[in-house]
């Protein structure tokens, strides 16, 4: 048996991620159990008509949420237990829905820092109807083998180890969180574990106090003793004291009182939980408690340290006077799925990777290029450039090779609106289309016509240079194989109307003291070219592509250097238009040959 | 619980219609001066000066001053304003007017567990201290108010007659309608006094503890709470508070000269029983300390290098229980990380180090706390096996 919470406990729980994480401590429990989660509904306006997903063993449940506790109740009646998460400014007015619903039985509230007077509030109108109103600031209320209300009992391996999956004979009532789990635990090690533990909060006016707690556990025939953690402050301690006095008890009573310290500590330092403080008149010392509950006849330790033999020596009496069995314990527990990355963690599976990355890494403080600690680059005075070349080629540039690349996307970082790539960002842009998606439309007019011939242009020229062909054989090679020569040729640019940036590439590369055989042969092929048609010159994809390739780089990263450097023109565009807030631009009809047949009528439908 | 100072706590009585002097609270003599040409009241009454400042004793101490004329209030004020006391700089003064009166009495409520109570003597000042018995009370359920006839009868019943009860139940009434609408936990107000002037009832001193959970709906509390030990907050546990303002979860730190055991421990409840085991082992406390709630490592971090800053320190106690959803390894990278941090600034050189935990990954974590030995650090690491207050045991005996 247990008290409070129990196998027909159903749960709602008010409030929003900390509710969700609760309900998937529920759901461990329920699963070390072997029970169906007892949360039956969420109740979080912001997200009513959703799901939360919890983790039940491997499987997940969805598990609905709506946007009053009567809503909830109505789809499941069987709830009669409330858990509040909700923030301390709104926790009264859940609080109080959740009492006033009828078929609530229990609420349990998890919020600290909730005013006194709302909590007061809460508690008299509990009392007044008749039901349990346990908090603020409770942990929550767990009864081994058979409910878990919130986080109270820690992780998975901590629920095992204090043997909550069955019922031992020890209550426990605490004020703290955290000691509640101590207790727990030292009550599966020096006796035979729990029937229910509770979080009272540690509040100065907690909305059920001890005494309530322990009429329930007197009645509880499983309950044989009861364990009480109590603080100095207020006068719960007294009344359960005077309880346990007033009359011959089942239950053997077994408590310790924190707050000593502060007797030797200046007057007026208050320590550890709301509730925690003297009374003006000196009143609610943990002397006058602890000496308070020894009168009663109560098993004091004398330290926290103490209360482990305290309880053994509890049990061992249990034992001897056969009020209580020696537990055979199950030979098999529920183990609890691990996740793949906790199993990886432990050598147990082996995973195949999905996808494999030979340059770079971010799982640590910061990303790393090739290797290379991206903060360590830059106070080492490296610049884009390098980056690209770890990313792309996975090497360290040389600084002469990083200032070719630097002056290649200068030179190609934009070429004026009435290219492709600009002219379809800017219409995208006067479409009132997002920056992300404008200049894509610019990219994808990056092709064979424009702007994307430079890996071919490299390509051909590597091919020729390595192959040692002269000038009229790769003509004839391209002629008969390929076609037009990649990187040969403009639209608008030709022997007379030269292309500047070409002149500055080439002026720039043969000023250095570098071998830059593929522009030299690029060279050689646009004498020839330019003679036969004067707009057959080398443009400036395939200036680019000769040059790049001759510093090294593979042939299949060269159009990556024209996207990069003119994403840079692209995203000006989108930005330039959005500054001007233009307005859509449609072709004029003067602009359109209009070539198709004239109006005619549309035959009857065979 | 939260303390506020005489200033603000006259000002909440007088927005709930309590009568209390005139006051300025000054923090310089020119401001007094200046404030003097524009109110009459300063020229014209007998003047109270005393320190605006959370200590107590401030008679013994000489920072209170009264039946004063306005330069010798000046006086006053240069005298006070930056004084030392301990660790407080007097940075405030309230000069008041005095309030001629013959009789003393006594008014407060309080906070209790059903909803408050009403307190009323017929005495006040020191003698309703040695006269306890004299004061009456009136108990309420929250959400109740006190009804005119119940105010009348706890006026007569503590002693007053005739037009005085009735005056004095409706500052009662007063007083209630101030503590429970501003979430007070406690008002107190000795001596109330009969102004001689109209025979008016008059605060002349207020005690205001409010909830300070109720702040969000309060939006005229502009007044900073003030420490409630009789000393100003330092500036380590002011960084800690404001810290604690900022996370999820709390981190707690009040700093206690002399002592050389200093605490780090998880959870209100448990940092308390290590606090009661420090002193019952005889050992000094060099601090309280707490973190709970899962708060962020880089929160414990900050309490990590406060706790590593105290001066003297010998034992340094990171303890607690097993934790419910305070992930250890994760509060404990924080821990670690404020080591490393006091360490290279030369901090803990002969410091010792004792570590008791259990909860999520408490394997982890106290594997972690276990590796910073090979960094060089005294440190002694337990797990839930040992109970919990026995490394304090353990670090005494060392000493």
């Amino acid at each position: 048996m247990s008290i409070l919470a129990n196998k027909d406990t159903r749960v709602v729980i008010q409030g929003g991620q900390a509710g969700v994480n609760a309900a998937r401590r529920m759901a461990e429990f329920c699963y070390l159990i072997k029970k169906p989660l007892n949360v039956e509904a969420f109740v979080y306006p912001p997200d009513a008509g959703k799901t939360n997903e919890i983790p039940y063993g491997s499987g997940l449940l969805a598990i609905p949420i709506y946007k009053t506790i009567a809503e909830a109740t109505t789809h499941h009646p069987q709830i009669n237990t409330s858990l509040v998460y909700i923030g301390a400014d709104r926790a009264m007015k859940g609080g109080m829905e959740a009492l006033d619903n009828t078929h609530i039985n229990v609420v349990s509230m998890i919020t600290e820092g909730v005013p006194e007077k709302d909590a007061k509030l809460l508690g008299v109108h509990a009392r007044k109807l008749g039901k349990v109103f346990n908090g603020p600031s409770s942990i929550g209320v767990i009864s081994a083998g058979a409910c878990r209300l919130g986080v109270i009992g820690g992780a998975f391996d901590n629920l095992v180890i204090s043997k909550l999956y069955r019922e031992g004979s020890f209550g426990v009532i605490t004020k703290s969180g955290g000691l509640s789990n101590e207790i727990i635990w030292i009550c599966s090690q020096f006796a035979d574990g729990i029937t229910t533990a509770i979080g009272i909060g540690g509040d100065a006016y907690p909305g059920t106090d001890y005494v309530s707690y322990l009429d329930m556990f007197e009645n509880d025939p499983q309950t044989k003793a009861v364990v009480i953690v109590g603080e100095m402050g207020g006068d719960l301690e007294e009344r359960a004291a005077e309880w346990y006095g007033a009359k011959k008890r089942r239950v053997k009573l077994i408590a310790v009182v924190s707050g000593f310290c502060q007797e030797s500590l200046p007057k007026g330092m208050k320590f550890g939980h709301a509730g925690a403080k003297e009374g003006m008149k000196g009143e609610g010392s943990a002397r006058s408690k602890s000496d308070a509950l020894k009168k009663a006849g109560a098993l004091v330790p004398p330290t926290f340290g103490a209360l482990g033999p305290a309880i053994k020596e509890a049990y061992q009496e249990l034992l001897k006077t056969g009020q209580v069995k020696e537990v055979v314990e199950p030979a098999v527990l529920p183990r609890l799925p691990k996740s793949v990355e906790e199993a990886m963690k432990s050598d147990e599976v082996m995973v195949a990777p999905l996808i494999r990355t030979t340059i770079s890494d971010d799982r640590g403080d910061e990303p790393c290029y090739d290797g290379y600690p991206a903060s360590e680059l830059i106070n080492k005075g490296y610049e884009i450039p390098h980056v690209i070349g770890l990313l792309w080629d996975k090497r360290l540039i040389s600084k002469q090779e990083a200032e070719i690349i630097k002056r290649i996307m200068m030179l190609s970082a934009d070429h004026g609106p009435c290219v492709s790539g600009a002219y379809a960002t800017i219409l995208a842009a006067c479409a009132g289309i997002g920056l992300s998606q404008s200049v894509a439309a610019g990219m994808i007019m990056i092709g064979p016509r424009f702007g994307g011939a430079v890996t071919d242009a490299g390509r051909f020229f590597k091919y020729a240079v390595e192959n040692k062909m002269s000038v009229d054989e790769f003509l004839a090679y391209m002629k008969k194989n390929h076609g037009p020569v990649p990187g040969i040729g403009h639209r608008v640019k030709s022997l007379r109307n030269p292309d500047k940036r070409v002149k500055e590439l080439v002026g720039y590369v043969k000023s250095l003291n570098i071998k830059t055989p593929c522009l030299d042969f690029a060279l050689e092929v646009e004498k020839i070219t330019s003679v036969k048609k004067d707009n057959l010159i080398l443009n400036v994809d395939g200036t680019m592509a000769a040059v790049l390739v001759d510093i090294g780089f593979p042939v299949d990263s060269l159009n990556g250097f024209f996207i990069l450097s003119r994403t840079i023109g692209l995203i000006g565009h989108w930005v330039d238009q959005k500054r001007q807030d233009s307005r859509l631009i449609r072709l004029f009809d003067f602009l359109v040959n209009y070539a198709a047949p004239k109006r005619r009528e549309v035959p009857p439908l065979k | 619980m939260a303390k506020v100072l005489e200033g603000p706590g006259m000002g909440l009585m007088k927005k709930w219609g309590i009568n209390v002097p005139d006051y300025v609270v000054v923090t310089s003599v020119d401001e007094l001066t200046k404030l003097g040409q524009a109110n009459e009241w300063l020229k014209t009454s007998k003047l109270v000066v005393k320190a605006h400042e959370a200590l107590g004793s401030r008679f013994k101490l000489g920072l209170v001053k009264v039946n004063l004329d306005f330069n010798g209030a000046e006086a006053a004020t240069k005298d006070m304003i930056g004084r030392q006391v301990g660790s407080i700089t007097v940075t405030q003064v309230i000069v008041s007017e005095m309030i001629p009166h013959q009789e003393e009495y006594y008014c407060a409520v309080q906070s209790t567990r059903e909803g408050s109570e009403i307190l009323v003597a017929h005495c006040g000042g020191i003698e309703v201290e040695s006269n306890w018995d004299r004061v009456k009370r009136l108990t309420l359920d929250v959400g109740r108010s006190p009804s005119a006839e119940g105010l009348k009868k706890l006026a007569k019943d503590a002693g007053f007659t005739g037009p005085m009860a009735e005056k004095m139940a409706e500052f009662a009434g007063k007083m209630f309608a101030c503590f429970d609408n501003e979430d007070a936990q406690y008002l107190e107000v000795n001596p109330v006094v009969t102004r001689e002037r109209d025979g008016e009832l008059v605060a002349l001193d207020a005690v205001t503890l409010l909830d300070g959970d109720a702040k969000f709906r309060h939006p005229d509390w502009n007044f900073a709470f003030a420490a409630e030990f009789g000393r100003a907050y330092s500036k380590h546990e002011m960084d800690v508070m404001a810290v604690d303002a900022k996370i999820k979860g709390s981190v707690k730190f009040i700093e206690i000269p002399g002592g050389d055991t200093a605490m780090l421990p998880a959870g209100g409840g448990a940092s308390v029983y290590y606090s009661d085991a420090v002193v019952a082992r005889g050992g000094k406390l060099a601090n309280y300390a707490e973190y709970s709630g899962d708060p962020p490592d880089w929160a414990v971090e900050v309490l990590t290098e406060k706790v590593c800053s105290l001066p003297g320190i010998k034992n340094i106690v990171v303890g607690g229980a097993i934790a419910n959803f305070t992930d250890v390894e994760k509060t404990f990278g924080g821990i670690i990380n404020g080591f490393r941090k006091a360490k290279s600034e030369g901090k803990l050189n002969g410091v010792k180090i004792w570590v008791r935990r259990g909860g999520p990954r408490e394997k982890e974590g106290l594997d972690a706390m276990r590796a910073l030995k090979d960094e060089g650090f005294d440190i002694h690491v337990f797990d839930r096996n040992t109970p919990l207050t026995d490394i304090v045991d353990k670090a005494l005996q060392q000493n």
